[in-house]
């Protein structure tokens, strides 16, 4: 589905391609080619297949020529046994070469972009979340499939061709400048003109190609919105609207389609002329030279049957450096996936703790497990782009309180919570836990000891336990239905049709906003980490479950840090202690009861909210009687 | 559905273009005509060569070759330069007649599809929501791009391939046998075998075709599910477990890949070996006739020709028909697609604004037939009025909406918007007099502004900014470089859960219908911006009917009627302060934040005055 369907328009990633303009890259492709020489055996055996096709096809019309000459000289008397015997050879040698130019550049092209899509994927799982802010995830699905594929069959089928063409070309060229160089010269006048043809219609043909590509993801695209988004375009009786612009595009995929079948329709009779032209060439000066008697009659054939073939070469080879100019882009940026550095991982230094550490009662980087305390002095963070998110920034939180963040939108309380997880680190300042800079610590060990529910709860396809289970690989049956009862999802999960083995759909699309984030909920609970982040982690869902699922959390944060981002008074009120960020600063911090005092901006949040703010006249009878603030 | 059927369907889609497929076919057998003079001229002038004796030229060559000779008589030379002439310009005439085909054909294949591409778009749009809700969304894309690009193919190349296959046996015939019927017989001997030879077994390698295309699809999948969770998968360090996952299907995709390649280097192979076998067996026994003298050298190199011209495409047959099949496979999924029935549009138009009077009576629904989601609800609101919609996850309040949008029939009990029934009412009536923010809105991949006005199509920049204000996202579109003119999704700037809503909500504010649906479309957004929302709506209040689905109380206080649901039944009933004093859910929420409230109170003031400064100095960080 995702084949080419993030296309480049609109989306400047930075390579352009129209880079064949600026001629090859050689470093680029020496680093591609590297993924070939790992196969040095096949690509060998590949290059040996590709010459002795060249050279069997090369060599049947000689076998012609000499069968030919044979009958003229010796009649009847002629021992076609022999000649049957050498083309029989060359007949096998071609058949077996065939089949083995299929089996090693067929093993050569699905182990090539295998490897690069392994590397790829492994690279991907390292970079931090500041390389995907600016690449989409189509963008990334693009480079990861089709463009791996493009690569791979340009550089296993390029070898090929490139070995097959120049042998055949030599050959043909060789053979007829054997016979009668001449004669040779005559037909390959015809040369230069196929060759600056074929280069000028394949650069055209895959011009064209480009642009039905590009075109193609695009409807790809809108057929996917269109599917994605049927609710809301009915919803605003946008089907003609649509429509109107889908057909715009279906038109400028007409266009560009019939403008390629043209080219390449165009291509094919001027080809074909200029070899019926060579032909007619070696027909006069040829057949002259027959009548008198400088050449015999099967070289005049021979070299018919070679001035019809000899343009297969140059077609194959003009196309498939068209090819390689085009995928000039395409390489330069799977190749920039597969290198690109993460900015967040593990130093040296920590590398070396992690594989010197032998104490199983430590983490694995040789300091202590368990987080007792965590600091955050003088942080600020700026996002690669933008003005600083969050300013000087000093926080203490210590193990077994919970922190919640409130404050208005884009204040900088998600970036809190991500510089906290190291998905982030803080451009100034450090984040300490107990008493060490978390850059010092190994990343994998403190994101394993990270239990996060986000804003947008991400659902897997598969069942729901195998959602939760997410959590901890390990857990039973017994421990998913636990964790899935205190995050308040086992009600409704027994309800379903096979209850936790039911299928979620893609996406989770069988369930509901709220259900979804139950789920990931329980799945945080499951992970049992030392630190819980929940990020609006309950929006979705009614007041009294969530009062329910805060009681049941009160156990369990017992031991843990937990931080909670949240609108809802009554989701925040058990917090130890409130944080209110305004423009990337801690304004006010406190209790809940501290803060309201105050009377400064979180009491402001909040009365927005309360009841008795809201409808002090008209309910304010159903409240205790003191409850007027 | 039967092969024949499909085949009927893919003969009926090329209604309005069979003329430019017969000038395609036309031009191509015409072509081949032309084609296959070629290696006639060759063989005379070969003939003529070695013995200028026999030559008998017909009157119209003489003749023509008078007219360019030299000297009294016509020499050798000048026959061979006319053949030379022969051969150019009989395949320039083949050349431009082959330009046509490609042209014809290429022109109907891509009407064609432009026409089908279309035609399923508009049918997509219109299916019915319970169809959409079984379909994935995944499968869908996939017939419409892959499946109609394998129908794309067949018209385009593949019925030109056939066509071409059949009229050069059609064409070469002829030729072969009036030049010499034994060696034409040994010619054409092993077509048969190759063809069926062929044809076998493409049908075999069929099923790993579909094997590879699998392993590829799970492999995306696998990719797809990462590279969108990426944030859990790396909050929970679950890394080696993806990488392990991506693995296993990245080499299972290798492997089939590889196993298929194999099976075609073996088939090539073998066929290959058949093919130049079955050329020389033509060449030794045709020179052993040459050598008897039975068959002229000329004849020998003709026959040599053709077979090379012809039994490539005839081997090629075989693929060509299992691409085919699946072309009338792909015909078949398209169709499906097709034959649903689409949602009834023929039901009554008002074409009036309706006041916003909605009532329910005693309605029954279910999205499949296993459980009631709504269990006999009735309810009614009077124009201009708010009702708000309370209950746990999945309990019917999104339901109820999307039956006043006829996103789904009802089939028990009764609806009725003003005075008509829902059921009677145009759909696209009824979705032009209601306005909705879904729950997890969904934008289209366009330009902020472009994104609002799809709440109305002819809104000035002035009403567009008036309602982003009113949503309280105005500001945040300015923060935004491009501002209005910012794309939205994957390509452009990246929203925020609260902004998708705040924008959503903008364009449903400018549609301004009589009836206005919020499905806990402010769940995301801070209370601060929230209580601006509510003052908004506020002022709009008599204007238009409202429905709020919540979680917080400060949004649905205010409402005049407030539902509470619970497994699709109303469970309580009545405003704020009727609800207040009946005990029941609604009391039950009230005293937890309440309780909250009385929690403060306490605080406060049990707190001495004096502690007042302390606790300020302490809210500093």
């Amino acid at each position: 589905m995702s084949d080419a369907y993030f296309d480049d328009e609109n989306f400047n990633d930075g390579f352009d391609e129209d880079s064949y303009k600026q001629g090859v890259k050689l470093e680029l492709w020496k680093n591609l080619i590297g993924y070939a020489l790992h196969y040095r055996k096949e690509v060998c055996l590949l290059m040996l297949c590709a010459f002795a096709v060249a050279t069997a096809e090369v060599a049947f019309p000689l076998i012609t020529r000499s069968v030919i000459d044979a009958v003229a000289t010796q009649g009847k008397a002629v021992d076609l046994g022999y000649y049957g015997g050498i083309y029989l050879a060359f007949c096998l040698l071609l058949g077996v070469a065939v089949g083995g130019f299929f089996w090693y550049g067929g093993k050569l092209r699905t182990h090539i972009s295998h490897d690069i899509r392994r590397d790829g994927f492994r690279n991907l799982q390292e970079l931090s979340f500041s390389y995907f802010d600016f690449r989409p995830v189509g963008w990334l699905m693009a480079r990861m499939t089709s463009d791996c594929e493009r690569l791979s069959n340009i550089l296993a089928w390029g070898i090929l061709d490139l070995v097959w063409s120049f042998t055949m070309m030599a050959g043909i060229a060789g053979a007829m400048f054997y016979m009668d160089a001449m004669l040779a010269l005559v037909v390959l006048s015809v040369l230069p003109p196929l060759i600056w043809m074929s280069l000028v219609f394949q650069k055209r043909i895959l011009g064209s190609a480009r642009l039905v590509r590009k075109t193609n993801s695009r409807i790809t695209g809108s057929y996917n919105e269109s599917i994605m988004g049927v609710q809301t375009s009915k919803a605003f009786v946008k089907e003609a609207e649509n429509l109107n612009i889908f057909g715009g595009l279906t038109g400028r995929m007409y266009g560009a389609s019939f403008q390629n079948a043209i080219q390449a329709a165009l291509y094919l009779p001027l080809v074909l002329t200029l070899g019926a032209l060579a032909s007619g060439l070696a027909l006069v000066y040829g057949g002259l030279q027959v009548v008198w008697g400088t050449i015999t009659t099967g070289t005049l054939i021979a070299f018919l049957a070679y001035s019809r073939h000899f343009f297969d070469p140059i077609e194959e080879l003009a196309h498939w450096f068209a090819e390689l100019q085009m995928a000039q882009a395409s390489a330069e940026r799977i190749m920039s996936l597969v290198t690109a550095e993460s900015d967040i991982k593990d130093s040296p230094e920590v590398s070396a703790r992690i594989s010197a550490n032998t104490r199983a009662d430590k983490a694995i980087d040789g300091y202590p497990n368990v987080i007792t305390r965590i600091e955050f002095k003088g942080v600020s963070f700026s996002y690669d782009v933008g003005g600083l998110v969050l300013n000087n920034i000093s926080l203490d939180i210590k193990q077994g309180e919970s922190i919640a963040i409130v404050g208005s939108t884009g204040g900088g309380k998600t970036s809190l919570v991500n510089l906290l997880c190291r998905f982030y680190e803080p451009t100034q300042g450090q984040i300490l836990f107990d008493g060490i800079d978390y850059r010092e610590r190994s990343l994998h060990w403190l994101q394993s000891n990270l239990g996060i529910v986000l804003q947008t709860s991400h659902i897997f396809g598969g069942t729901v336990a195998e959602n939760i289970r997410y959590g901890d690989l390990e857990a039973s049956a017994e421990e998913i239905n636990d964790a899935a009862r205190r995050a308040g999802a086992h009600h409704f999960i027994e309800s379903m049709r096979d209850g936790y083995d039911t299928p979620v759909g893609e996406g989770g699309s069988g369930l509901s906003a709220g259900q979804k984030q139950l789920i990931s909920f329980a799945r945080a609970i499951l992970a049992d980490p030392q630190i819980l982040v929940m990020d609006e982690a309950t929006s979705s869902v009614d007041t009294v479950t969530e009062q329910n699922i805060q009681a049941g959390l009160h156990e369990l944060l017992k031991d843990r840090i937990s931080v909670i981002i949240a609108h809802r008074l009554s989701t925040i009120r058990n917090a130890d202690r409130i944080l209110v960020i305004e423009r990337g600063e801690i304004t006010e911090s406190g209790s809940h009861a501290e803060l309201m005092q105050v009377e400064g901006r979180y009491y402001q949040l909040y009365t927005q909210q309360s009841l008795s703010e809201f409808s002090r006249k008209d309910a304010s009878w159903v409240m205790a009687p003191s409850n007027d603030l | 559905m039967n092969d024949r059927r499909k085949l009927r369907i893919l003969w009926n889609l090329t209604k309005g273009y069979r003329l430019s497929f017969a000038i395609a076919i036309g031009s191509m057998a015409v072509g081949y005509m032309f084609m296959f003079g070629v290696p006639l001229v060759a063989k005379f002038s070969i003939d003529a060569i070695l013995a200028p004796q026999d030559m008998a030229p017909a009157d119209w060559l003489l003749q023509l070759a008078r007219s360019i000779s030299t000297g009294d008589e016509p020499g050798i030379v000048d026959y061979l330069v006319l053949a030379a002439l022969a051969t150019v310009s009989l395949t320039a005439v083949a050349g431009a007649l082959l330009y046509l085909r490609g042209r014809f054909a290429s022109l109907a294949a891509e009407a064609i599809i432009r026409r089908l591409r279309d035609q399923v778009f508009n049918h997509l749009e219109h299916l019915p929501s319970r169809y959409h809700d079984k379909a994935d969304t995944g499968d869908l894309v996939q017939r419409c791009t892959s499946d109609m690009e394998t129908v794309r193919v067949f018209l385009s190349a593949q019925v030109i391939e056939i066509n071409r296959a059949l009229l050069m046996l059609i064409v070469v015939m002829p030729i072969l046998f009036s030049m010499h019927v034994l060696m034409a017989w040994l010619s054409l001997a092993i077509m048969p075998f190759l063809f069926i030879a062929a044809y076998l077994f493409f049908q075999r390698v069929k099923s790993l075709f579909t094997i590879v295309d699998e392993a590829e699809a799970e492999l995306t999948t696998v990719l797809q599910e990462n590279l969108t969770g990426i944030r859990v998968v790396r909050a929970f360090a679950r890394q080696s477990f993806e990488i392990d996952k991506f693995a296993l299907k990245n080499a299972a995709f290798r492997e089939h890949n590889k196993r298929l390649m194999a099976l075609l280097g073996a088939y090539y192979s073998f066929s290959d070996i058949i093919c130049l076998g079955q050329i020389g067996l033509l060449l030794i026994i045709g020179a052993n006739w040459v050598s008897e003298g039975s068959l002229s050298v000329g004849t020998l190199f003709a026959f040599l020709t053709y077979e090379g011209m012809i039994i490539w495409p005839i081997r090629h047959m075989g693929r060509v028909l299992t691409d085919s099949g699946k072309a009338i496979v792909a015909i078949g999924r398209l169709s499906e697609i097709l034959s649903e029935p689409m949602e009834s549009q023929d039901e009554y138009n008002p074409g009036q604004r309706l006041t916003g009077q909605i009532r329910f009576d005693k309605v029954t629904f279910a999205y499949d037939s296993l459980t009631n989601v709504l269990n006999g609800v009735s309810f009614h609101i009077k124009p201009g009025q708010t009702l708000a919609l309370l209950g746990p996850p999945g309990c019917g309040k999104s339901t109820i909406t999307q039956l006043l949008l006829r996103l789904y029939d009802y089939e028990l009990g009764s609806i009725k918007l003003d005075d008509w029934e829902l059921q009677d009412l145009n759909r696209k009536f009824v979705r032009s007099q209601i306005s909705i923010v879904l729950q997890e809105p969904f934008l289209y991949s366009a330009s902020i502004a472009a994104n609002l006005q799809i709440g109305r199509m002819d809104a000035t920049f002035e009403e567009i900014r008036q309602a982003a204000m009113d949503a309280c996202i105005h500001e945040s579109i300015e923060g935004f470089p491009r501002g209005y003119d910012a794309m939205v999704g994957e390509r452009g700037v990246t929203l925020s859960g609260g902004q998708r809503q705040r924008l959503a909500l903008a364009r449903a504010l400018l549609k301004n219908p009589p009836i206005l649906i919020l499905d806990d479309s402010l769940s995301s957004v801070d209370t601060d911006t929230e209580s601006h929302i509510l003052q908004s709506l506020k002022k709009r209040r008599h204007q238009q009917t409202t429905i709020i689905i919540a979680h917080r109380l400060s949004s649905v206080m205010h409402a005049d009627k407030i539902l509470m649901l619970n497994n699709g039944q109303v469970v309580q009933e009545g405003n704020h302060d009727q609800l207040l004093s009946e005990p029941g859910v609604y009391r039950q929420l009230c005293e937890i934040q309440g309780a909250i409230q009385r929690q403060i109170d306490l605080d406060v003031s049990t707190q001495d005055a004096a502690d007042m400064t302390s606790e300020k100095q302490l809210a500093k960080p």
